[in-house]
């Protein structure tokens, strides 16, 4: 099976539908006097790698944690797949095709590899209490299933050979696969990013490039907040640039490379 | 075959239960079925009591161990299946064998909305709030005494019934680990699953995280409150065998010390393995009835004098030798062993 069919059997599915994945409409958050994301609106359209860059408190992260339900905006709304978002709880926007992967990982550091990723299948599977607790056949096959989309899933992203060890005994740029791994099993429709690159050599750095064209290939959407402006230049098909929480461009990487207002601030000469 | 035939008998084949029972249980119960043609009455209730305590105990390796989450208050729901198995027998005067579920049930229920409540908190927060809700709970029971017997409990509770073909201890005790023995297996199947996978996902003390158990599609309430809920019928069914066994019930069974105490067998034996549960209830029971028998005559002082000492001696140990519990032994064994080779 080569590489790319594989990768889309074991992860995204598009799920087709019309107009924009998601849609920002004047979303704001703020702690107290602090506006940590003033009035932001703009979409992401399906297929597309999308990059949200800016300096440090630019409110890039508190976007993602909204899009993922983690954090609620206190104005505006956002929509996904047609649907609004911005009051419903993570799992459920999870369950409806949206995973964040995060900057620290956050692998779960109680689990091997293998059931870190497994974990991953939650979302689609659906093996209760009753049917796990007695061990039904109806949940055993489940379990096999996902246990060889998890090994599976493992090996797309380059990782064999650790499945039992457990988080603490992975190198940095091993534990990103694992989380990757671990989103993609999620089958997701979106697929949000919190600084992926941060920590990988230039090898790996290529990679995830790579990794991240193949899954756009197959239909799915990457809504990413990155600092190596050089990678989101490359990646990206299209950049959001956020200065203290408001918005301060949009458009194709060339675009935004040529934006005095972007150079002055954020890229420099 | 017809494909209406066909398709029920494939459904009917996804429900048939496939027990992972390892065969350290089957060992187990080799051991239980002899124990009663060697082992006298008095042994035989202590194993009663070990069966007992370990039943609780692995409802909260599965709340502690898996989910994370601290209870110092399982004496609530061991008190409450005690309490409504009783009451259900000598007020209405049902089966104690039918009793037996209602009162899991009703602890299960009970559970469902403390949970609800208690979860929402995190740390070491929930297991002050549990003990004191056992508190509450051992108060109120106190103070209902035309419902409860308050102080002085409840007496000449029924026994289970029972073929007359051997003693009813010998009866009970086949019984108490019988009823271990599934809760092990379904612990152990539960902590190898999906929703095992969810539990240690929100387990914060174990290296797990809320906010990514939530962006994986985890809805991190309903599997704490599931596992309480869990450990709550498991206790249950426990205080409904126990009330059934001994007859008499009272108040101070079910106080924060015996929810302690059980808090205190699933550290010694493995917070994180059901196995622990049998092995830390067996360490307790054990040496609270050998302090209890031997140490006043070797010793001298009054019976109970060196429990609370001996809690105390055996729980540091465990601690420092044995950070993982007794049931981590084996593999501490190992590691040592592969050093010397090396």
């Amino acid at each position: 099976m080569s590489s790319r069919t594989a990768m889309r059997s074991a992860t995204s599915v598009s799920r087709g539908g019309h107009g924009p994945l998601v849609e920002y409409s004047g979303v704001s958050v703020s702690y107290g006097e602090l506006v940590a994301v003033n009035n932001v609106s703009f979409s992401v359209e399906r297929g597309e790698i999308l990059c949200i860059i800016g300096p440090n408190g630019a409110g890039k992260t508190t976007l993602l944690r909204m899009t993922s339900g983690l954090l609620r905006p206190t104005g505006g709304q956002i929509w996904f797949e047609g649907l609004r978002i911005d009051t419903m709880p993570a799992h459920r926007i999870a369950a409806l095709g949206a995973t964040q992967l995060f900057q620290d990982i956050q692998l779960f550091d109680n689990m091997s590899v293998l059931d870190n990723v497994m974990t991953g299948a939650h979302v689609w599977s659906d093996g209760g209490l009753i049917g796990s607790s007695l061990r039904l056949a109806a949940i055993v096959d489940e379990e096999r299933r996902i246990r060889r989309a998890a090994v599976e899933q493992l090996s797309l992203v380059g990782l064999t050979g650790v499945l039992h060890e457990f988080p603490a005994a992975l190198s940095w740029g091993e534990r990103k696969l694992v989380g990757l791994a671990r989103a993609l099993l999620c089958r997701p429709t979106l697929l949000l990013l919190d600084e992926p690159y941060g920590g990988l050599d230039t090898e790996e750095i290529d990679r995830l490039s790579r990794m991240l064209r193949t899954l756009k290939s197959e239909g799915m959407t990457i809504l990413m907040v990155e600092h190596l402006t050089d990678v989101v230049m490359d990646v990206a098909d299209r950049v959001v640039v956020l200065h203290y929480g408001e918005m301060l461009a949009e458009g194709t990487p060339d675009t935004i490379r040529e934006d005095e207002r972007v150079i002055a601030t954020y890229l420099g000469d | 075959m017809t494909p209406i035939v066909a398709r029920a008998k494939a459904r009917a084949s996804r429900l048939v239960p496939m027990p992972r029972v390892p065969r350290l249980a089957l060992i187990l119960l080799a051991v239980v079925a002899a124990l009663p043609l060697v082992g006298n009455a008095y042994i035989l209730s202590v194993l009663i009591k070990v069966g007992l305590h370990a039943v609780i105990a692995m409802g909260l390796v599965l709340l502690t161990g898996l989910a994370g989450q601290v209870s110092l208050g399982q004496g609530v729901f061991f008190g409450t299946g005690a309490y409504v198995s009783a009451l259900l027998v000598l007020k209405t005067g049902v089966s104690p064998w039918l009793a037996l579920p209602l009162a899991a049930a009703t602890s299960g229920l009970l559970a469902a909305p403390i949970g609800r409540a208690i979860l929402r908190l995190k740390g070491i927060i929930v297991a002050g709030v549990t003990l004191t809700v056992n508190l509450i709970f051992f108060y109120l029971v106190v103070s209902l005494s035309g419902l409860t017997g308050g102080a002085t409990g409840l007496s000449q509770i029924p026994r289970l019934e029972y073929p007359r073909i051997m003693p009813y201890t010998t009866f009970v005790f086949y019984v108490v680990w019988l009823i271990a023995v599934v809760c092990l297996i379904l612990s152990v199947n539960i902590a190898a699953s999906r929703v095992g996978r969810a539990l240690k996902s929100v387990n914060l003390l174990g290296g797990g995280s809320e906010d990514t158990a939530q962006v994986l599609g985890i809805d991190v309430m309903h599997f704490k409150v599931a596992a309480y809920i869990v450990a709550a019928v498991f206790a249950g069914v426990a205080g409904s065998v126990y009330a059934h066994y001994t007859s008499v019930i009272e108040p101070h069974t079910f106080s924060v010390q015996t929810s302690v105490l059980v808090a205190i067998m699933v550290i010694l034996g493995g917070v994180t393995n059901p196995w622990g549960a049998i092995v830390g209830s067996a360490l307790i029971v054990g040496l609270t009835e050998f302090l209890r028998e031997v140490a006043p005559i070797v010793l001298g002082g009054p019976t109970g004098a060196y429990e609370l000492v001996a809690y105390g001696v055996v729980l540091v140990a465990t601690l420092l030798f044995l950070p993982s519990g007794l049931c981590s032994l084996p593999a501490r064994i190992e590691e040592w062993r592969r050093g010397r080779r090396l």
